[in-house]
């Protein structure tokens, strides 16, 4: 049998290049994001890229000849089962027989997709539609399934999509109509692969210019080295990174197959003035920056929720502040319902990489004071704050820490266990605070883990003993004396998607990192009915032994684990998540800790008046005062002269030129000249009294301009609202978007037809308006089925009277003479051309019943071919 | 100016008449008819290939008919020549003949010395019958020795031939199908037509015998000459450009268009013009010409080409005249 081609090398060249690489293109894409999220995959992406085109342009080549589909198709199956089958049984190794047979099998599906995708360009007509709508099905899927949705993410996910399906489309149906004989054929491809790289290249720098900010920080990471650059979404952080490159704890936290180890960096250094008895010995406490009471079974979320009962959440944003005011919150005290072995702590927090609206401190904090960052440390850190905290003695870092074999630790840890044995039962706590945080979902998934939880418990009766028999569970060994559970940044995720990701990780992976074991935890213990929630913040570990009280915090220290509450005793830490072997440890800290620390005599907050730069002067219109730790408000206006002579002015971004300072600007201005501290206020002081006793101008040390949050107040908001769209809205929306498309790419004919009807219904001179009625009515028949093809306009227009008794020829005659001759119309042309028209599409369309009308309408090859060359029918 | 205007107007009527009389004998060949008498305004050859019994002979000889009266009285004189393979080009030319009376060699005029010339069956005669027949008609004189003879002022030739694939012919060089302006197939009729002429051959035959003679030679001489006048436009000129010029690029086609083709296609594109009663060129005669005109001067990769190569660059340059903004050109 002599091999015959379909069609030309020409058209599959131009079938691979055009139709064959972007496919590969996307499909490299969509297996680069599939790789970081399936383990099974093996992260060879680029192996499997090749497959997958090899696949694809073989097909294509193969389809280009006569072969059956089926048979052939049939055939490669076979043949792949067969290969499958044979090496399936030849023993290579004991560990190597079965990878090989599941690379194989990912190989071969790859292929045969690739394979499909080919015979679907080489030959079906309708399979670039079928495809589109395929992708786009998925896309929505995938879409739904993401956290982090916004607006924005949205439209990354689809834009691609959907400009890959237009693209498609159109150019496949461009090589069906290609001209195979034409000469310029290396033209036509370079033309269209030039159009298509600039569009690649427009869409690459709209996306570039949009998400600048993201993508510097993406570079910095690179530089480095560490960042490993995996795609959004496909792996979690504990942290996230501002536009700023600052960093803060995530609202929310998501089960996911990675972890995204960011940069080693230097967040925070904070003080800390817990010690054991004696006064010596610091004693560490994990410093807190969420609660995670909720959890999103459809995304494995766990979520913050501002209405969780009896919160006990102090978050000022220390940014909004004025510097040395205090903001104090003892509602939050109260809500901790305990009394016992409670005392108040305080802290200092300086934050080198730390965002400055982010609050967070050990425990239950109730006050926070931004405080001025001395001179020689303004390098250093960016700005710091005071924070006090209600703290239980029996959450010491030392009784929180996960034991993990360590006796010692263990023993200490014993008297904490006996005094939470003493802990009241649960009858007497509030129904609704019960039920809040012993809730669990429904779904059976969870019920395997209230299983498996009541099993570990069984002979534990007090709550804390039910956590001990938790928390010894995952430190357990299997039947060889290997570690049950093991921490990994990479745990991977179970084959379906949806798949309960903490199931996968309790009874089969057992692989996980801190929010796997928050997050079981989490679940066993409310299903054994003790009421906990997750703590997201950092982990404190005491290294420095030169200075004492002082601790560093690093991006990998952060980190999540459960609180369990007892009556009396309030919220109580417990860390379940097994130590990381393979973990390298973070730099010793080897800088200075900011240790002498002014005391500021004169403070005032209030809007600048007016600023002399040349004599350094200032005029502020005084709002609060803060004199010797006094505060006062003024009865009425008042305005201070400042003497900014030595003064530094800073923002939250770093120290700025006195040039910064403008009328109506929000600042702090501080001073700790000594000639104040040697006014102190006497007992009936008051603001007038104070302000007539300073000296004028005020010497002023530090000028603190206050930022405007007012509009980052809003889109904060906006961006909650942007979150908590559910994954059905999403649904909704995708499918909206794409339902859009297809209505509009199918009302495209219709109003193309309504624009080129405007027009020829518009008066104007003969020649024009000959034209314009040709181009539409052209355009109408085209439509309607009855294309010109390769007739001549005569025949043409003789072939539509015969059909339609319309006067179309009479018309021709006149628009061919127009067209190609200089001799002037006869009247009887000239009324031809201006009365023609609407009468012609009254006639055709009494012809043609509304329903085929319509349908016609909606036939987008119709168009296409207008505006390409016409088939040809011989 | 006016005169010559009613002059004009009166000779296309005359052709329109003429293309009537001649379809009250050839059936359903309207656009065959047409293109015959393009050839002859443009002041060409035409050839026409098919099978036997399709009507060739009927078709010259009425056309003959219709100008010229029966007989040569002043008028036009029709000679036909069958072509078979002992044909001399001497039994074209004529030959010297001893004359006794004058003891002197007289020349005796061949059958080409006539004003419509049927030349049957051409390619069944010897080449070298057949390029003393096509020098004739490039040349219009014949030497003999040392005497040229001019040929008549009209001379139009109709050849036909056989299709090339049956026996017993000699195929034209691509050369000498250069010397006809175009070459038309014929055809069979439609269904409806050939019940027709089967019901009413009596009646055809009739008409063949009694041609009335609508167009007097000097007429036709008028409208060889209006031809050169017909106005053709600058876009229909680059049209025929693209067309010749895409003839030589295409992989397709071995041999491509010369510039010679491209002359005779313009004047092929006028004088149909003139025979549809227009005095300018339109997208129509671009589109019925093109293959007349081309197709017997290409040399075709292979068959399938041959079906489609042309036809596809017609369509291309049909489309792009279709879409033409002429509303944009002249503003």
């Amino acid at each position: 049998m002599a091999l015959t081609s379909i069609h030309s090398t020409r058209k599959l060249v131009a079938q691979i290049l055009l139709l064959g690489f972007p496919t590969i293109a996307l499909g490299l894409y969509f297996l680069y994001t599939a790789n970081s999220y399936y383990e099974v995959l093996q992260n060879k992406w680029q192996l499997q890229g090749l497959v997958f085109s090899i696949g694809c342009i073989a097909s294509l080549t193969f389809y280009s000849y006569r072969f059956r589909f089926l048979t052939t198709v049939a055939a490669l199956v076979l043949f792949i089962v067969l290969l499958y089958t044979i090496l399936n049984n030849v023993v290579v190794g004991e560990f190597e027989t079965p990878l090989l047979s599941i690379n194989f099998r990912i190989f071969s599906t790859l292929f045969l997709l690739g394979w499909l995708i080919g015979w679907g360009f080489a030959r079906s007509r309708y399979f670039t539609i079928f495809w589109s709508l395929l992708l786009l099905t998925a896309q929505v899927l995938i879409v739904s399934g993401i956290s982090d949705i916004s607006v924005k993410a949205i439209l990354i996910s689809f834009v691609p999509v959907l400009v890959y399906a237009f693209y498609i489309i159109y150019t496949s149906e461009l090589i069906r109509n290609m001209n195979e004989h034409e000469g310029k054929f290396g033209w036509f491809i370079v033309k269209r692969l030039l159009g298509f790289g600039i569009l690649i290249a427009v869409m690459l720098l709209a996306v570039f210019t949009t998400f600048q900010k993201e993508f510097q920080g993406l570079e910095r990471d690179w530089g480095k080295g560490q960042g490993k650059g995996k795609g959004q979404g496909a792996s979690e952080s504990m942290t996230k990174e501002n536009k700023d490159g600052t960093v803060s704890n995530k609202e929310s936290m998501q089960v996911t197959g990675s972890l995204q180890k960011r940069t080693n960096r230097l967040v925070f250094v904070a003080r800390l003035d817990n010690y054991m008895e004696g006064g010596m010995t610091p004693n560490p406490l994990y410093f807190t920056t969420y609660y995670y009471t909720k959890f999103d079974t459809v995304t494995q979320t766990f979520e913050t929720d501002p209405a969780m009962p009896k919160s006990d959440l102090f978050r000022p944003d220390p940014s909004t502040i004025p510097l040395y005011f205090a903001k104090t919150d003892s509602s939050a005290i109260t809500n901790t319902m305990a009394t016992l072995k409670r005392k108040v702590v305080n802290a200092e927090v300086y934050s080198v990489n730390l965002a400055p609206t982010e609050f967070l401190a050990p425990s239950t904090a109730f006050f926070c004071q931004p405080i001025s960052v001395d001179k020689d440390f303004r390098s250093q850190y960016r700005s710091a704050y005071r924070a006090k905290m209600w703290v239980s003695e029996l959450n010491s870092a030392y009784f929180v820490y996960n034991p993990a074999g360590n006796f010692m630790l263990e023993n200490f840890q014993q008297s904490r266990f006996e005094e939470l044995r003493k802990a009241g039962s649960y009858d007497s706590i509030d129904r609704q605070f019960m039920d809040y945080y012993t809730f669990m979902p429904g779904n059976e998934e969870y019920k395997r883990i209230k299983e498996l939880a009541v099993q570990i418990t069984k002979d534990a009766v007090t709550p804390v003993d039910k956590m001990i028999a938790i928390r010894d569970y995952f430190l357990g060994q299997d039947e060889y004396g290997q570690p049950l559970f093991k921490y990994s940044d990479n745990p991977g995720i179970p084959g379906l998607p949806s798949a309960s990701k903490l199931n996968y990780f309790l009874f089969e992976n057992r692989k996980g990192y801190c929010a796997y074991f928050a997050g079981a935890t989490l679940f066993m213990l409310r299903a054994l009915g003790i009421p906990s929630r997750i703590t997201a913040g950092f982990l404190t570990v005491d290294r420095s032994t030169k200075n004492p009280g002082w601790y560093w915090f690093y991006e990998d220290q952060a980190h999540a684990w459960v609180q369990l509450y007892f009556p009396g005793y309030g919220w109580i830490d417990f860390d379940t998540t097994v130590p990381d072997e393979g973990a390298q440890q973070s730099p010793q800290p080897d800088q200075t800790p900011p240790l002498n620390m002014q005391q500021a005599y004169f403070v005032a907050n209030g809007k600048v008046a007016s600023v002399d730069t040349i004599k350094k002067m200032m005029q502020l219109q005084v709002d609060k005062l803060l004199y010797h730790d006094k505060e006062l408000n003024p009865d009425k206006t008042t305005s201070l002269t400042l003497d900014l002579s030595i003064a530094t002015v800073i923002r939250d971004s770093g120290a700025v030129s006195i040039g910064e300072l403008k009328k109506g600007m929000d600042v702090v201005a501080v001073s700790y000249v000594e000639s104040i501290k040697e006014l102190p206020p006497l007992p009936n002081d008051n603001f007038r009294s104070i302000i007539e006793k300073l000296p004028n101008p005020v010497p002023i040390d530090e000028i603190k301009i206050m930022e405007q949050r007012e509009k980052e107040k809003v889109s904060p908001q906006l961006e909650e609202e942007k979150k908590s769209l559910s994954w059905w809205q999403i649904m909704w929306i995708g499918i909206g978007i794409i339902v859009g498309f297809i209505v509009l790419l199918f009302a495209a004919p219709y109003l193309l037809w309504c624009y080129y009807n405007m027009k020829a219904k518009q008066n104007a001179d003969p020649k024009t308006k000959a034209y314009r009625v040709n181009r539409a009515s052209m355009f109408y028949l085209n439509q309607v089925g009855w294309a010109r093809t390769n007739l001549g306009p005569f025949e043409y227009a003789d072939s539509i009277d015969k059909r339609f008794g319309t006067s179309l020829s009479g018309f021709n005659n006149a628009y061919q003479k127009i067209k190609y001759s200089t001799q002037p119309l006869t009247g009887q042309e000239t009324n031809t051309i201006t009365g023609f028209y609407p009468g012609f599409i009254r006639q055709v369309r009494k012809l043609l019943p509304f329903k085929m009308r319509f349908s016609r309408f909606l036939n987008l090859y119709h168009t296409i071919h207008f505006f390409t060359q016409p088939k040809t029918n011989r | 100016m006016m005169e010559q205007e009613i002059q004009v107007d009166q000779a296309l009527q005359n052709i329109q008449k003429l293309v009537g009389n001649i379809e009250k004998v050839i059936r359903g060949k309207k656009e065959q008819v047409q293109l015959i008498l393009t050839a002859l305004l443009a002041k060409g050859h035409i050839l026409i290939e098919d099978n036997p019994g399709t009507g060739k002979t009927v078709m010259a000889k009425t056309l003959a008919h219709s100008i010229a009266g029966r007989v040569g009285d002043g008028g036009v004189v029709f000679k036909r020549i069958q072509f078979t393979p002992d044909l001399l080009p001497m039994d074209l030319i004529g030959s010297h003949i001893f004359d006794d009376a004058k003891k002197d060699f007289l020349f005796k005029k061949g059958p080409l010395f006539c004003n419509v010339l049927l030349a049957d069956e051409i390619n069944r005669a010897s080449p070298k019958v057949q390029s003393a027949l096509l020098e004739c008609m490039a040349e219009h004189q014949i030497t003999i020795g040392e005497t040229t003879y001019p040929l008549e002022k009209m001379f139009f030739t109709i050849a036909t031939q056989n299709p090339v694939e049956m026996e017993g012919t000699y195929p034209l060089p691509a050369a000498q199908l250069d010397r006809f302006f175009l070459k038309i197939r014929f055809g069979y009729v439609d269904e409806a037509t050939e019940l027709d002429i089967y019901k009413d051959y009596l009646g055809i035959q009739n008409n063949l015998d009694h041609t009335e003679q609508v167009l007097s030679m000097n007429e036709i001489l008028f409208l060889q000459q209006q031809t050169q006048e017909v106005y053709i436009h600058d876009e229909i000129i680059a049209a025929v450009r693209n067309i010749v010029w895409e003839t030589r690029r295409q992989a397709d086609i071995v041999l491509g268009a010369s510039t010679r083709s491209g002359i005779t296609f313009l004047k092929c594109l006028k004088a149909f013009a003139l025979v549809n009663g227009r005095t300018y060129v339109t997208e129509d005669d671009l589109q019925k010409i093109t293959s007349p005109v081309l197709d017997h001067r290409l040399i075709y990769r292979n068959r399938e080409a041959k079906q489609k190569a042309l036809s596809a660059i017609l369509d291309k340059e049909m489309d792009r005249l279709a879409k033409l903004n002429i509303a944009k050109k002249n503003s």
